[in-house]
Order: structure tokens, then C-alpha cells, then sequence
């Protein structure tokens, strides 16, 4: 099999997941969203006390364990780390600041266009900009530096994490936060919702699926093969809308979103420098995570402070009215930001 | 799609950007081959003899086609 044809394999494993856990419970044109769900997960521990977004979201578990798993079985687990890891965890940071100012993250910006939200055309255009703007960068040398080698005891530390994490969940589940309303209190029995996160984690780290990665190839070496997942998802969970009755073409009165364009697509261009100088979208970092990528468990960290320090400070997004002032200085910020890090960090090198 | 029978991969994004540059006509960028890793980065792929003025600090490996897969040799 090729990979184009795996590739798009996991894109519709992925789409199908998605259509299948909002038939189940969870919010509309959300089946998945890393950011949200890392926020949502944060929130049920207590890091932020946003009433509407406490859960703890068993997907993340799923797609970590997944990976994990599945790295495992065919010898992909490798674990490593020291390739920046407190530039990665700011990196992360700002990620998740651009995601929650779009309400999504670049998987969910693709399952909101299929749901035929609009709002999402603006975020996407970003989100290629600033995936863009990173490659020039790439091209000009930009570098985090190299990781070495690392204990299975320093990988599996992680993953060991989430399963403690769910065990206690079910166990002890008074110690987590549930929301009574909004998007937090919208979500699939838990077991479906660990399921599909196993089957994504499965197929994506299979596969390599990254949301940013498929642009990236485009802008530097002119190969469509990531994007194939990309556009996978899309028609996939297109189909899956339009069989549920899910379509809704529009910009108002979209679930979980917001018209403010200007910052719909700065929040997504956020999104799409910071991956690609990460490596990959938040959907990656989650399964690099699994593998025994320590770097990329610096970033999911660096996520998990952004999405709280995003509702304590009234950094995110508010759905139908979008960022407040302390939101729209947050992004400017995050971008300088990153810049800087990608200008520091870019060595040129003749050749 | 062209056939090649070797492929180097690198450290970085740049690693294979400029040994693609400095190599010129005859060599392709495409994704590492997924046999070789789970990593998402650029490798190059080539046919016949690479000269050691090519291979530098960016380069991580050179594999050749072994069968259907590929067979480390540097």
C-alpha cells in the first residue's frame, strides 16, 4: 500500500471518529480538537475555572496511549529529548494562545469547514500563512537543534502519566471539575471516547499525519502526500455531516466560533508558524509525545500552561463575540514572539 | 514516480535543502521513507555514487535499496 494511500486511510479513520463522537455527545464540529480538548483537560484538574470548559477529555488519552502503543509494536519507540525544550514549551504556549483566540485547532479548523462553518476560511488562510512564513525560516536554516537519545524509563514517562490520570478519573471522579453547561458538558461515554482516540492515535502515528506537516511539504519540497490526510478529513467528515444532517453553510450562529476574521486568521497564523517550528500541529506533538518524544512532551506541556493561563487571563475567545482586548494583545505578542525565537534560532549556512 | 536507489537523510529541513542545492540536477526531495522512521522529515533521493564533498554534519544516514526496502550503509 502507498503512502499516499495510508495517509488518506488515516484521514478518513479520523473524519469518521469525529462524525461518530458528535452523534455521541460531543459538541458540534468538534469531534476532535486537540486544543480545546488539552483545555477542557486542564480545566477538570483545576489549572483554570472556566465553568463552561471542565472535562476531562478521554481522547487525549487515547491518541497519547495509541501512539504509544503502536510505536511499541513495530520498534518506532525511540525516545529522545533536548532539542530546546523550554524554547518548545513557549512555543506550545503560543500555539495554544493563536488556537483558543480561533476557538480550534488546526484539526478542528478542518472539521468546522466541513461542518460549512466559514468562519474557519479565514482561520485557513492563516494558518497557511504562517506555515509560510515558517518555511522560510526552514529554508534559511531554522533549527531547535538535535535530540539525543533518552531512557525508555525518560519515555514511557508520559504515557504512564495519562494512564494514571485516567485511572484516577474513573476512579476518584470527584477530584476532577465536570461542567454543568457549554462545550465541557458535551461529550461521548467515556469509552467510545477513549476508543476513537486509540484509533486516531493508531492511525496517525502509522502514518505521520500532521495538519501542519502537509502544508509544509507543499511550500518546500512540492510533495502532497501529508495533505492527501488533510483533504481525507475534510470530505470524509463532509460526507458524515451531510448524512447526520450536520451541514450548516454559514457564518452565523456557528457552533463554538466567532466572525472576528482579522483575528481568526492571526490566531491560526500563530498556530501555523509555531508548528512548523514544533514540527508538527498539536495533533502531532500528542503523538511524538507517545513515542517517547520528550521534546514533544515540553510542547503538550507548554499547551496544557497556555490553555490555562488562556482563561485565567481572559486570553480565549468568547464563541459568538470572539477575543477581547487581552486576546487580541496576546496573539501580537505570541507573534513578535515567535519571530524573535525563529530569527535567533535561524542559522544560515552557505550551500 | 522515478525510481532511485539511494536516499539520505538528515537532521534538518535545511540539512536537506542544501545538499539538494549543492547537488543539483538528479536529485529528488520527498518525505523520509516511513521504513526508516517516524519522523515526518525531508530526505534526498538519488541514483549512483554520492561524493564525500556532499556529505556534511547535516547528514544522518545513506540508505540503499535493499528489495522493497532500504539497507543502511553510512
Amino acid at each position: 500500500m502507498s503512502d499516499k494511500i495510508r495517509v488518506a486511510a488515516a484521514g478518513i479513520v479520523i473524519g469518521l471518529s469525529a462524525v461518530l463522537l458528535v452523534s455521541f455527545g460531543n459538541p458540534q464540529n468538534m469531534g476532535f480538537c486537540i486544543a480545546c480538548f488539552i483545555r477542557d483537560s486542564v480545566g477538570a484538574m483545576k489549572f483554570h475555572s472556566a465553568p463552561i470548559v471542565q472535562y476531562f477529555r478521554p481522547e487525549i488519552v487515547g491518541i497519547v496511549l495509541g501512539s504509544f502503543a503502536i510505536s511499541v509494536v513495530f520498534g518506532d519507540f525511540r525516545p529522545r529529548a533536548g532539542s530546546s525544550p523550554v524554547l518548545r514549551f513557549i512555543i506550545g504556549f503560543a500555539v495554544m494562545t493563536g488556537a483558543l483566540v480561533f476557538l480550534g485547532c488546526p484539526l478542528r479548523m478542518v472539521l468546522r469547514l466541513a461542518g460549512g462553518d466559514l468562519n474557519a476560511v479565514t482561520a485557513l488562510l492563516g494558518f497557511v500563512a504562517g506555515i509560510g512564513v515558517g518555511c522560510i525560516f526552514l529554508s534559511n536554516g531554522f533549527s531547535l537543534g538535535r535530540a539525543k537519545e533518552e531512557s525508555h524509563a525518560e519515555g514511557s514517562a508520559f504515557p504512564a502519566v495519562m494512564i494514571f490520570l485516567f485511572i484516577l478519573f474513573l476512579a476518584v471522579p470527584s477530584l476532577f471539575a465536570f461542567s454543568e453547561s457549554g462545550p465541557g458538558s458535551m461529550h461521548a461515554p467515556v469509552w467510545i471516547a477513549l476508543a476513537a482516540g486509540l484509533a486516531v492515535g493508531i492511525a496517525s502515528e502509522r502514518t505521520r499525519l500532521c495538519m501542519a506537516g502537509g502544508v509544509r511539504d507543499i511550500f518546500l519540497i512540492r510533495d502532497y502526500t501529508l495533505l492527501i490526510g488533510f483533504a481525507a478529513i475534510f470530505v470524509s467528515t463532509l460526507i458524515g455531516n451531510l448524512v447526520t444532517g450536520r451541514f450548516s453553510l454559514g457564518l452565523a450562529d456557528q457552533p463554538v466560533s466567532h466572525s472576528m476574521h482579522l483575528w481568526n486568521f492571526l490566531g491560526m497564523f500563530v498556530v501555523g508558524l509555531g508548528s512548523v517550528m514544533l514540527g508538527g500541529c498539536p495533533l502531532r506533538q500528542l503523538i511524538l509525545a507517545g513515542e517517547g518524544n520528550g521534546d514533544s512532551v515540553m510542547a503538550v506541556l507548554g499547551m496544557a500552561a497556555g490553555a490555562a493561563v488562556a482563561h485565567n487571563f481572559s486570553l480565549a475567545s468568547s464563541a459568538g463575540t470572539g477575543p477581547g482586548i487581552n486576546g487580541k494583545i496576546a496573539v501580537v505578542i505570541a507573534i513578535v514572539m515567535l519571530l524573535a525565537i525563529a530569527a535567533i534560532k535561524t542559522a544560515r549556512r552557505e550551500g | 514516480m522515478e525510481d532511485f536507489d539511494k536516499v539520505v537523510t538528515f537532521h534538518t529541513h535545511y540539512g536537506a535543502l542544501t545538499f539538494s542545492r549543492r547537488y543539483g540536477k538528479g536529485c529528488t526531495l520527498r518525505p523520509v521513507p516511513r521504513s526508516l522512521s517516524s519522523s515526518c522529515g525531508t530526505a534526498a533521493y538519488v541514483n549512483g555514487d554520492i561524493a564525500e564533498e556532499f556529505i556534511d554534519d547535516y547528514v544522518e544516514g545513506i540508505y540503499i535499496k535493499d528489495g522493497n526496502g532500504w539497507k543502511r550503509i553510512r
